[in-house]
């Protein structure tokens, strides 16, 4: 354990844990767009900037990214200095300048007192905010379907050779991470449209309502162990059915008690 | 147009089998070809076990690498900042007459490939153009359409 200084108080932390760990914890909000809990952190968005010192530092000052930054002894954090405030606004700045329409940087943005950006808007904004949290979690999924080409200006996130990416199995882990609902896909009825892939959805046969994609769940069955037999039913016939045996439980060791 | 891609194998082998030769490989197929072609890439990504995702990645991030067939010379615009003071947008334009390409472009008869570049590190040359690998000095607006004269 370390003990470190967050806007002046002391805390203790794990040594090596990332400061944004310890900042959240203490329930001090600090914005962070590229912060998701199931990949490792990434340091693209640079909101979650703060400013370090120590006692021996002699008044030098250093900014760095909370997600990326891990805890030290002694260290003397400062999660809203003037200097950091100025630093994050410029970014949300630029942010406005590329997606003006986004809810999620408009509120970030006027929180930050910025309603207009002060850059020339992009000529064809959309909602990707380039935080990478869909291409790495296809990667932590296993599938690596999808990444970021280009770069610069027109750095964006697309599948291989700009074609429906063959190794896609259609979970949706990219789409439920985004945080601007910019991954579109459509289900109707047993048919899964996303990424210009069409999948076929799996019928429970308890409820007869779509589960998910034969080839996710064939992908399940092979590299993570889990039977077949699982995804005949979908989430809600499992619940029934863990309810159902509960209840068995229950009954049987109240008639076991008063016996 | 069709490739001989039969040759992509060797070039594969040249390497260790493992992701970290991927920039080698796609070094010597954007030699061999002047380009990337899809299924070099394809069998790249299968071949080093990369993703096909990432090799994709990789091939758009870098300028030394393109997906779209190159002309058989390369024309370089150097607009770093000693040729721009020294007129390296009237070379551009003058070349850009002579192909009727704008830059990044290619002659239909894919000849030539226009490209402007950052800084050439020859900035006494200034201002300077490369046909392929060839610096040309000195560049003058009304002599400059020679490098690109039918051969």
């Amino acid at each position: 354990m370390v003990s470190l200084t967050i806007n002046g108080k002391v805390v203790r932390a794990e040594e090596g844990e990332y400061l944004l760990a310890v900042i959240r914890r203490m329930g001090i909000d600090v914005p962070a767009l590229c912060d998701h809990a199931a990949v490792e952190p990434y340091g693209g968005c640079r909101l979650c900037m703060v400013e370090i010192t120590k006692e021996s530092w002699d008044g030098w000052k250093n900014y760095v990214t909370a997600c990326l930054y891990p805890a030290e002894q002694d260290l003397i954090v400062n999660t809203h200095s003037e200097k950091v405030i100025e630093l994050r606004t410029s970014l949300l700045d630029l942010f406005l300048a590329r997606n003006p329409e986004t809810p999620l940087i408009q509120k970030l943005a006027a929180d930050h007192g910025l309603t207009k950006t002060s850059f020339e808007v992009v000529p064809e904004p959309n909602d990707c905010i380039l935080c990478g949290i869909c291409t790495r979690v296809c990667d932590e999924m296993g599938f690596a379907a999808i990444s970021m080409v280009n770069r610069g200006h027109g750095r964006e996130v697309a599948p291989p050779l700009n074609e429906a990416p063959p190794d896609c199995v259609g979970c949706l882990a990219c789409a439920q991470a985004c945080p601007t609902n910019y991954i579109k896909f459509e289900d109707i009825g047993t048919t899964r449209k996303i990424w210009g892939r069409e999948f076929e959805l799996l019928t429970c046969e308890k409820t007869g309502r779509p589960t998910i994609t034969r080839e996710f769940a064939a992908f399940l069955s092979k590299h993570r162990d889990i039977p077949e037999e699982y995804f005949k039913v979908n989430d809600e016939a499992h619940r029934d059915e863990l309810a159902s045996t509960m209840g068995r439980i229950t009954r049987w060791s109240v008639q076991e008690e008063t016996k | 147009m069709k490739h001989d891609l039969s040759r992509v194998p060797e070039i594969i082998e040249r390497y260790p089998q493992q992701p970290s030769s991927l920039i080698m490989v796609l070094q010597d197929i954007q030699k061999e070809f002047s380009y990337l072609p899809c299924e070099a890439l394809e069998q790249t990504a299968a071949k080093l076990g990369v993703p096909l995702s990432k090799v994709f990645s990789v091939s758009t991030f870098y300028n030394a690498f393109s997906l779209n067939k190159k002309g058989d010379t390369v024309v370089r615009v150097c607009i770093g900042t000693a040729c721009h003071i020294r007129g390296a947008r009237q070379i551009q334009e003058q070349l850009e007459t002579a192909l009727k390409i704008q830059a990044g472009e290619t002659t239909k008869d894919g000849k030539f490939t226009l490209e402007v570049v950052g800084c050439v590190g020859a900035c006494a040359m200034a201002p300077v153009v490369l046909t392929n690998d060839r610096y040309h000095p000195q560049c003058k607006v009304n002599t400059v359409k020679k490098l690109v004269a039918k051969r």
